[in-house]
């Protein structure tokens, strides 16, 4: 029988805490334990980017970091894109929607946290940049011509 | 049959459509705060997983639950013998395929994946470890796993009425006669690949008992009405059956067939608890079904110059071991076969056959995709054939309004095909010629021909609901589900135009089968068709109701506009009463703010045995170009352009239209270049996403939209399908680029990097 | 099912001895807790040894020591990989996607030696040495050495690795990295790493290298034969093709090994005389 144990971390600049097996992944810690469920579930392998989180403000897939990996460590959502309260969109946010680079919506939480990232490294970057960018987020509806046009309009600032 | 006037003569501009919207649940998807399918938990929750065959064809000699019922934290392990009525009828053939699904596998095997067993567990990791602890003992039987070894004379048999499906049989004409006199024989072979959809959300569901007894489902789904299957398997009411569609993570028709519903339901009904079940990505790429393979024989007779004078076409698809939807899949590949061409004598052959590899059905294009690969190959070897440039051959060929198909019906709406090819070559602008030192560029095109709308002979219908409330606000009540393409969001476009109010003041609900009128599921291209009419009706209908109202309140026997909110004699510009003001009146007069309609899709008879009438409403056309670079010592295609253009009649958002083509466009291109679920003996070579390669970003360059609104089609306002249209063109215009750029005829999907440089390395050598 | 966190190699070699066969060890995870998830590994103990230090580069004895905790986007990044040992950063690169290389570390990558693994690969070409802890002390295991066959090292079951040291490479040596994998991020279908020194136009040493195409990585030594002594420009079609042949079967794998061997080669040696 597999001992649980506490875990403690920031979430969204907030405190975070949670009962947890050894196995027990990032991603499951969050959406079952701390109601993020903002955070996708789509393979299980790292490889479709959907529950992409920052840990300690670096891009990482949920899914293939053990939960108690996270302890006493900050976790960042795409809940923190928006201000508190006000219900004003991030820009990004606003540029996805203008832009129609969301369809479905499944691969949009881990695209936005993609390109904010690509922001703080890469000021105004091409489109070629942008794609090398979000090669590890897979999106099956978009095509992805939108989420590039969104991205780099919000970027080009 | 209800007949709606397209508003395409309406001169003056529209308010709404045709304008870019932002629907509400656009606005949740880019916060994160929608809720799919696997985002709900209820108190008390278990979770369910499904126990599968893994083996292709056996009898099950015994099933041993013992160990698993011991797995701490199990609360149940259904089997076969417990289902209430343990088959799942395809309702939708209608042609009585006589073979049915079991829900869960009870004396027989017929595929490596089939469902034996579901459990609930306390937690999900319970539930995997009892699945795991459930033994099975087999006795395996012969197995077929090629369609034509499934046809010959003592191929195991996957069911005993035969391993033919369905045999159609259209034919127009003289074949024989023609082929007679064509001046060239052209033949070719084309076989295309099993894909899998790979949307990005699992299959996913919860169910629970509600407070009325009724046992309801929250999934994602592309159809709703699986609920009356439902109560059948667990013998239920059918008005003790709920389903709830969520907003979906995508579809593309692998959400069409029911997926999780059933063993979410009898879990649910067995333990009396909320349960949830989320399929892994490994299990939906082994065990949910598939596109069919295709394998196409085509001999086209010609004459000098290239006019198509007779197309003989056999086309067999692997069904897989269940029938789902494949009789359908075949006859939308039957009928479109010839592609936009205009052929007087055709003869084209689809069957259905049977093996023991996963069941194939719905998947985004639906048997017309893959014929597009071989029509568009065909059609560039008849260029060859006469020495003429492909697209001089296409406009000598291309199908016009008033000609008809295989089945001789005609064509009764706008064929925009030759527009499309033109817009495309226009966007394209002069060829980019040589590259680098071992690296060939080409450019290739294909048009396509896609069906939108069911085929008529079901009698398509759609209802939709639509209130004005006393604010001025609309709600709209819609069984349509939406698995991402905005099908929630145009029909708010579509009341917002009638009303005269933004978008934004429309809420809609969608895809609830005991509290949204039905309209059908979201597959087949049909449902901007279908439910946009159906609002659309609804609406006008109660815009008529209102204005009756409206006239007498103003006193007015002018023309009573409804615009920017309020509601006016035609000439009063801002004076008159806001919309809800005529709503409350109205209501208080007895005439309530409200509409139900249906919507009739036009009727139509077909006769199987002739494979004579009337198929599908209407057909939606595009060509798409692609621009690629070979990399001759490695067999890498690399794409460097890619137009895509479809005749759209109306787009209704035009950024959500292009999106579909965008969307379409690439997983067409993965279809050609990269996805493909390999097979052995019945089993899947890999269950890994990693290994299931579908575009990346860096895989595709950005695709150059274009939609044309030239040619009114049967939808609100003018609109045609675009759903499924454009996945079909890529795999040829891809291989018709290459086939410039190097010579080398690709015939076979997915054109891999292995297989390209195979085929440049079989090339004649230069100059014979 | 039981995790600990080991705050030194020492410590977490210390653990792996104590708990025996069913511990593992886990640093980045990226290949562990995937496997996890597919329940295609149970182990009993989980010893997370990712903090038992840092990413560090230190340069001592005329080469570069790496700590093995240094994640795949640390040698991408880093200043001293850059001028000492470009073809470990170049390699990165490929591995997976960006959130892979921010978890994964060259040490797990080195101890879980994937045939497709780039550092592995690399590791090989470069003549790198792998240091490891275990409770009977300290050792150093060439590259060469050190991989054995799918997934299989030199390593005891309670033995870790620490570091990396590569060695300093000669004046006029330039490096390549080659890799053809069907999406970027993917696995490779044929990677070459090659690493070259000339003397004048010829080639004095060269180091050919390839994963993805067997067991382990894969000395190419009849190419690095036909070079050594060569005139580069000379032997690229031979190379090409005893590069291929190395390859069994005789199939694309073999074809692209092949190209990729002769790329490799003509930006290693345009590398070597920029240098």
């Amino acid at each position: 029988m597999s001992e649980e144990q506490l875990l403690r971390f920031e979430l969204n600049g907030g405190e975070a805490s949670a009962w947890v097996q050894p196995d027990t992944t990032l991603l499951e810690a969050l959406r079952t334990h701390t109601g993020a469920t903002e955070v996708k579930n789509g393979c299980g392998e790292g490889v479709c980017g959907t529950c992409t989180v920052l840990l300690d403000g670096e891009l990482v897939s949920s899914c293939t970091v053990l939960a108690l990996q996270a302890d006493a460590r900050s976790v960042t959502t795409v809940r923190s894109l928006l201000p508190a309260g006000d219900g004003a969109l991030h820009p990004l946010q606003e540029a996805f929607l203008r832009h129609g680079a969301a369809q479905c919506g499944f691969c949009t939480a881990g695209m936005l946290l993609t390109a904010c990232q690509l922001g703080e490294s890469t000021p105004a970057p091409t489109r070629e940049e942008i794609r090398h960018a979000i090669a590890g987020n897979l999106c099956r509806c978009t095509g992805y011509t939108k989420i590039v046009d969104a991205i780099e309009e919000y970027l080009a600032q | 049959m209800t007949t709606l006037t397209p508003e395409r003569t309406q001169e003056a501009p529209f308010d709404v459509v045709g304008t870019h919207t932002v629907h509400a649940d656009f606005v949740e998807k880019v916060k994160g705060t929608l809720a799919y399918a696997d985002d709900w938990q209820l108190p008390g929750m278990l979770h369910g997983c499904v126990v599968r065959a893994q083996v292709p064809s056996a009898r099950i000699l015994s099933v041993d639950t013992s160990e698993a019922a011991s797995v701490r934290g199990v609360h149940s392990i259904v089997l076969a013998a417990e289902v209430p009525h343990n088959v799942i009828q395809e309702q939708v053939s209608g042609l009585g395929a006589g073979v049915s699904m079991p829900v869960l596998a009870a004396e027989r095997i017929r595929y490596a994946g089939e469902p034996v067993a579901i459990v609930a567990a306390d937690t999900p990791a319970a539930a995997a470890e009892a699945a795991d602890r459930v033994f099975v003992e087999y006795d395996e039987l012969p197995a077929v796993f090629e369609p034509r070894r499934a046809l010959e004379p003592g191929a195991p048999l996957v069911h005993e009425s035969g391993n033919l499906l369905v045999d159609w049989r259209f034919e127009k004409g003289d074949v024989e006669g023609a082929l007679a006199a064509s001046t060239h024989i052209v033949e070719g072979t084309y076989s295309t690949q099993r894909v899998d959809h790979a949307y990005l959300e699992p299959e996913a569901g919860i169910g629970w008992i509600d407070a009325n007894g009724v046992l309801t489902l929250r999934v994602a789904t592309q159809v709703i009405e699986h609920d009356r299957q439902l109560a059948e398997i667990l013998g239920l009411p059918r008005n003790k059956v709920r389903v709830s569609g969520t907003f979906a993570g995508g579809g593309f028709g692998g959400k069409e067939d029911m997926t999780v519903e059933p063993y979410l339901a009898l879990l649910v009904w067995k333990t009396g608890r909320p349960v949830r079940m989320v399929w892994t990505r490994q299990e939906s790429l082994l065990a949910r079904q598939k596109r069919h393979p295709f394998r196409m024989h085509y001999r086209t007779g010609i004459t000098a110059d290239g006019r198509i004078l007779a197309q003989e076409i056999d086309i067999v698809g692997d069904a897989g071991a269940y029938p789902l939807l494949s009789e359908r899949v075949l006859f939308a590949g039957g009928v479109t076969a010839c592609g936009p061409y205009d052929v007087a004598n055709a003869r084209v052959r689809s069957r259905a056959v049977f093996t023991n590899n996963v069941p194939t059905s719905a998947f985004r294009g639906f048997g017309a995709m893959q014929v597009t690969f071989a029509y568009e190959s065909q059609i560039e070897r008849v260029a060859e054939a006469v020495g003429k440039p492909p697209v001089e051959i296409r406009r000598l060929n291309f199908v016009q309004q008033g000609d008809t198909l295989p089945t001789h019906e005609e064509l009764d709406t706008h064929v925009g095909v030759g527009e499309t090819l033109d817009a495309v070559l226009t966007a394209l602008g002069p060829h980019p010629g040589a590259t680098e030192q071992g690296k060939r560029i080409g450019r290739g095109i294909a048009c396509n021909i896609q069906p939108y709308g069911r085929a008529r002979f079901f009698a398509d219908r759609a209802s939709c609901w639509v209130g004005v409330e006393h604010d001025g606000a609309v709600t709209i009540r819609t069984g349509a589900p939406d698995p991402g393409a905005g099908q929630a969001a145009s029909l708010a476009q579509i009341a917002a135009e009638v009303f005269g109010v933004s978008a934004d003041r429309v809420s809609v609900h969608i895809a609830d089968s005991a509290l949204t009128p039905l309209a059908g599921g979201t597959y087949a291209t049909r449902q901007l068709y279908m439910s946009g009419n159906a609002t659309l009706l609804a609406s006008r209908e109660l815009r008529d109701d209102l204005t009756a109202v409206a006239a007498d309140l103003l006193g007015t026997s002018r023309a009573v506009v409804f615009r920017g909110g309020r509601v006016f004699a035609e000439g009063d510009g801002d004076a008159g009463l806001t919309l809800g003001e005529v709503a409350r009146a109205a209501e208080a007069q007895g005439v309530m703010p409200h509409r139900l309609s249906t919507f009739h899709a036009e009727g139509g008879s077909f006769d199987v045995a002739t494979a004579t009438g009337k198929t599908f409403p209407d057909f939606t056309y595009g060509t798409h170009a692609a621009e690629v670079e070979v990399d001759e010592e490695t067999g890498q295609i690399r794409l460097l352009r890619y137009v895509a253009c479809h005749d759209v009649g109306r787009a209704i958002d035009p950024v959500r239209v292009e999106g579909q083509i965008q969307g379409g466009a690439v997983q067409g291109i993965g279809y050609a270049l990269s996805e493909e679920v390999e097979v052995e003996e019945g089993l899947t070579a890999s269950s890994l996403f990693a290994e299931y390669l579908i575009p990346a970003a860096t895989d595709v360059p950005d695709i150059e939209a274009i939609a044309l609104e030239i040619g009114a089609g049967k939808g609100p306002f003018g609109a045609r399908g675009i759903g499924e249209p454009p996945i079909g063109p890529a795999p040829a215009a891809v291989a018709n680029a290459v086939a410039e750029a190097t010579g080398v005829r690709l015939t076979e999907l997915p054109f891999t990097p292995a297989r390209v440089l195979a085929a440049l390395r079989a090339r004649a050598a230069p100059g014979s | 099912m039981r995790y600990v966190r080991a705050s030194s190699f020492e410590e977490a070699a210390g653990l792996l001895a104590e708990l025996g066969e069913d511990a593992r060890a886990i640093a980045g995870g990226q290949s562990l807790v995937p496997m996890m998830n597919l329940r295609l590994a149970r182990p009993a103990v989980l010893v997370d040894l990712s903090g038992a230090g840092e990413p560090s580069f230190e340069r001592g004895g005329g080469g570069v020591v790496i700590g093995a905790l240094t994640r795949h986007c640390d040698l991408e990044r880093s200043a001293v990989i850059a001028e000492e040992c470009p073809i470990l950063a170049e390699a990165a690169r490929f591995i997976g996607n960006v959130r892979v290389r921010n978890r994964g570390t060259i040490g797990g990558s080195l101890a879980h030696a994937d045939p497709a693994g780039e550092l592995p690969c690399v590791a090989v070409a470069l003549g790198a040495s792998i240091r490891t802890v275990s409770p009977r002390g300290v050792r150093a295991l060439p590259a060469g050495e050190f991989f054995q066959t799918y997934f299989t090292t030199a390593l005891e079951p309670d033995e870790v690795v620490t570091h990396v040291e590569v060695p300093a490479l000669p004046p006029h040596t330039g490096s390549s990295f080659q890799e053809l994998a069907r999406r970027v991020g993917d696995f490779a279908v044929s990677a070459v790493a090659a690493v070259i020194t000339l003397a004048g136009d010829h080639c004095r040493d060269a180091r050919l290298v390839a994963c993805a195409v067997a067991q382990r990585p894969l000395e190419l030594t009849a190419a690095e034969g036909v070079l050594r002594g060569a005139k580069p420009e000379d032997v690229l079609d031979e190379i090409e093709s005893r590069a291929g042949a190395a390859v069994s079967p005789n199939g694309y794998k073999a074809a692209v090994t092949g190209v990729l061997a002769r790329r490799a080669v003509v930006e290693a040696v345009d590398r070597a005389r920029a240098r």
